[in-house]
């Protein structure tokens, strides 16, 4: 049986956003496996008894039926899913960032099977309060592979000769990392180390969650263009009170 | 709305352009709650009569009135006018949240109870607005959720009910 994005039943689903739409609806920016980033009318669902109104929540899984042409479809119901404590404090914060994230890099109807798996696993990992950088590293570098921006980070840009652990990298957005010749210049400059954790998602050495951040703030940059993230200003905003 | 007006009812149109304009001038916000008041300190601040000890932070004036109908607060308010939305971009310099903290700074609050709502943005703005009172050594709480008054658990959505499962706490002796 082949899948119609027309009508669609019993989708896995994750709210990204919503915004009102007239006087008792939702336009809701949903996550799916199948159909990738879909814009729902969510009908009535602000209206004070509507039972989907506590259920169009971000971080929640739910399963929802849809029909329609076109970009924006009709939601027809929702399901609570469950299984994933709501996030609280920062982890919160790191929520809405992945969701920025999608909502900036996802095209709609694009559908990435193994990303909403890696979402959903990135989701729950910051739901069982697991230390957030890493979370955040991991699924950083899984979103640019699975949309094609792979960093090439276990091989030497042109002669293609494996890392080096003890050396120092450049990385050039669209060759890849170059290895330090002449020490000293001014480039930001990258330990082999860091590449090879973050292609083994490893990020227990302190040197490597700093470097990381870094290379990930680079060639996320480079992919969104020149608006920078509502949530990382948010982030850098909220301590300076 | 307005072509219905400029038709049919000219004078009701004047009346409302009046009254709209009114309020721009001389509708501001309370410098102690941030609600929207004719005076420079809003009744319910100026009254004296509730506890000055206590301030509950709420997103909006909609949110008071609601507050004002339980009967059961007696403390003073503070309306942050919104929350943050982080994907809108409404980060901590769009809503009242350096007002609040030097209202509650006062050296007369000593608990502030956060009652933003229970969606995603209320609770991350109930979050940081915590953190960053919590620093300046205020106690802060936060209103409790659940199964509603004279609710019963079949009608219950699954969400509230696995939240108030999560949240549970020891039975009253």
């Amino acid at each position: 049986m082949s899948f119609d994005p027309a009508r669609v039943a019993m989708e896995p689903a994750f709210v990204l956003h919503s915004t009102p739409w007239r006087e008792t609806s939702l336009i809701v920016e949903c996550f799916t496996p199948h159909c990738g980033r879909v814009a729902l009318v969510a009908k009535g669902v602000r209206r004070p008894r509507s039972a989907l109104r506590g259920l169009m929540q971000p971080f929640q899984p739910l399963l929802v039926d849809w029909f329609g042409q076109g970009e924006l479809r009709t939601l027809k119901t929702a399901e609570w899913q469950g299984g994933l404590p709501q996030l609280s404090g920062k982890a919160l914060l790191c929520g809405f960032y992945l969701n920025e994230l999608l909502m900036r890099l996802l095209g709609r109807d694009d559908p990435h099977e193994a990303l909403f798996g890696i979402y959903a696993q990135a989701l729950a990992r910051l739901a069982a309060a697991e230390p957030l950088e890493p979370v955040l590293r991991a699924f950083e570098v899984s979103l640019l592979q699975e949309l094609g921006y792979a960093p090439p980070l276990e091989r030497e840009a042109d002669s293609g000769a494996p890392i080096d652990p003890q050396a120092q990298y450049l990385f050039e957005l669209d060759r890849g990392a170059l290895r330090v010749v002449v020490p000293g210049g001014n480039a930001v400059q990258f330990l082999g180390k860091t590449l090879l954790d973050m292609a083994q998602s490893r990020y227990d050495d302190p040197v490597t969650l700093s470097q990381s951040k870094q290379l990930m703030r680079l060639l996320l940059g480079h992919h969104l263009g020149h608006q920078d993230l509502h949530t990382r200003r948010i982030f850098q905003e909220l301590p300076l009170l | 709305m307005a072509f219905h007006l400029l038709q049919r009812d000219r004078e009701g149109a004047g009346r409302l352009a009046e009254t709209l304009s009114d309020a721009l001038e001389t509708i501001h916000h309370c410098v102690q709650c941030n609600n929207f008041s004719e005076t420079e300190i809003c009744d319910l601040c100026a009254t004296g009569e509730r506890d000055p000890r206590l301030l509950c932070v709420i997103e909006t004036p909609a949110d008071l009135l609601m507050m004002e109908l339980t009967r059961a607060y007696q403390g003073l308010y503070f309306v942050l006018m919104g929350r943050l939305s982080p994907l809108e971009g409404i980060g901590p310099h769009e809503i009242g949240i350096q007002k609040l903290l030097e209202r509650a700074g006062d050296g007369v609050t000593e608990e502030v109870i956060l009652a933003t709502n229970f969606t995603a943005e209320g609770e991350a703005t109930a979050h940081a607005v915590g953190e960053l009172l919590r620093q300046r050594g205020l106690k802060v709480t936060r209103i409790a959720r659940g199964v509603p008054v004279g609710g019963e658990l079949e009608y219950v959505d699954s969400g509230t009910l696995a939240q108030a499962l999560l949240e549970r706490r020891p039975a009253s002796p």
